[in-house]
């Protein structure tokens, strides 16, 4: 077994495809045309691109539960996934200067330094630093 | 006159109030398995050193020297911070930097010596355990995804 793909629950594929790209910075991967409006659409990391891709998956529009999990999350500001990066205060400069909004600015614990966003397709996403 | 000391206590208690149920366990976290800043900046030491002296030989005795420790109490403070052995974590470093090597045209047995390695024939043996496929392999593919990419 290979892990190739994981998958991230949003609310609007297209604004989530927006949001994963233009902001975010990754590119994307693989878009097949479903039932209705919906897609499968897979984005990668630009540097990384045979990397394990992240499915925008619109299962909370389609599934009671998974919108019902994923609001639990994000009330509790609990980030469904992480990324890591180079430097989380830079990044977090840079998000911001995007009008990007965070839970939880660069912190450090212990090992690492975090910092939490939204993404606005109903997540949190943190980001990490090895330290 | 006492000084009250309620405004500040009280200021306290609404930005706890704010807080979401993960700030709130980052805090708590931290306090359990953070506390100890001595250990942790030696570990974070450990690691910055590992990062920029990958290409070496890993000199526990020499970090213990720096570190006043043990050099098996820093092993396993290593292991307890990162969840990785240092040999472990160096070798993946190795790898990751490798990869970076041979997609830069950077021969086989270069590579090897380039990331710290001694024997070109062990690099691949370990580059195709980690990675699925041998550095040649590795290069060859992907050279031809950056032609494909070209000629697209």
């Amino acid at each position: 077994m290979k892990i190739k793909v994981l998958s991230i629950p949003v609310q609007d594929q297209e604004k989530a495809l927006k949001f994963y790209t233009e902001t975010l910075g990754f590119i994307k991967k693989v878009d097949v045309p479903l039932s209705e409006e919906n897609r499968w659409l897979t984005v990668v990391n630009k540097e990384e691109q045979d990397g394990t891709e992240i499915l925008l998956e619109p299962s909370p529009k389609h599934f009671e539960p998974a919108k019902t999990y994923q609001k639990a999350l994000f009330d509790a500001g609990i980030p469904y996934t992480q990324f890591n990066v180079e430097n989380v205060q830079q990044e977090y400069g840079r998000l911001n200067n995007l009008g990007v909004e965070f839970s939880v600015s660069p912190t450090e614990m212990g090992t690492v330094k975090i910092a939490v966003f939204n993404d606005t397709c109903g997540n949190k996403i943190q980001i990490v630093e090895m330290l | 006159m006492l000084k009250t000391p309620n405004k500040p206590y009280t200021n306290t208690l609404a930005v706890m109030n704010k807080m979401t149920f993960y700030q709130k366990e980052i805090n708590r976290i931290k306090g359990i398995c953070y506390s100890n800043d001595r250990q942790i900046q030696t570990v974070i030491g450990m690691r910055n050193y590992i990062e920029n002296n990958f290409d070496k030989e890993l000199n526990l005795d020499l970090l213990s020297h720096i570190r006043f420790t043990s050099k098996f109490h820093l092993l396993r403070l290593f292991k307890k911070y990162y969840g990785q052995t240092p040999r472990q974590y160096l070798i993946d470093k190795r790898i990751t930097k490798s990869k970076i090597y041979l997609r830069m045209g950077m021969s086989v047995s270069e590579t090897c010596y380039s990331v710290g390695f001694e024997s070109p024939s062990s690099f691949s043996t370990l580059f195709k355990k980690k990675i699925g496929k041998t550095p040649t392999d590795f290069q060859k593919e992907q050279f031809s995804q950056s032609q494909s990419k070209v000629n697209s």
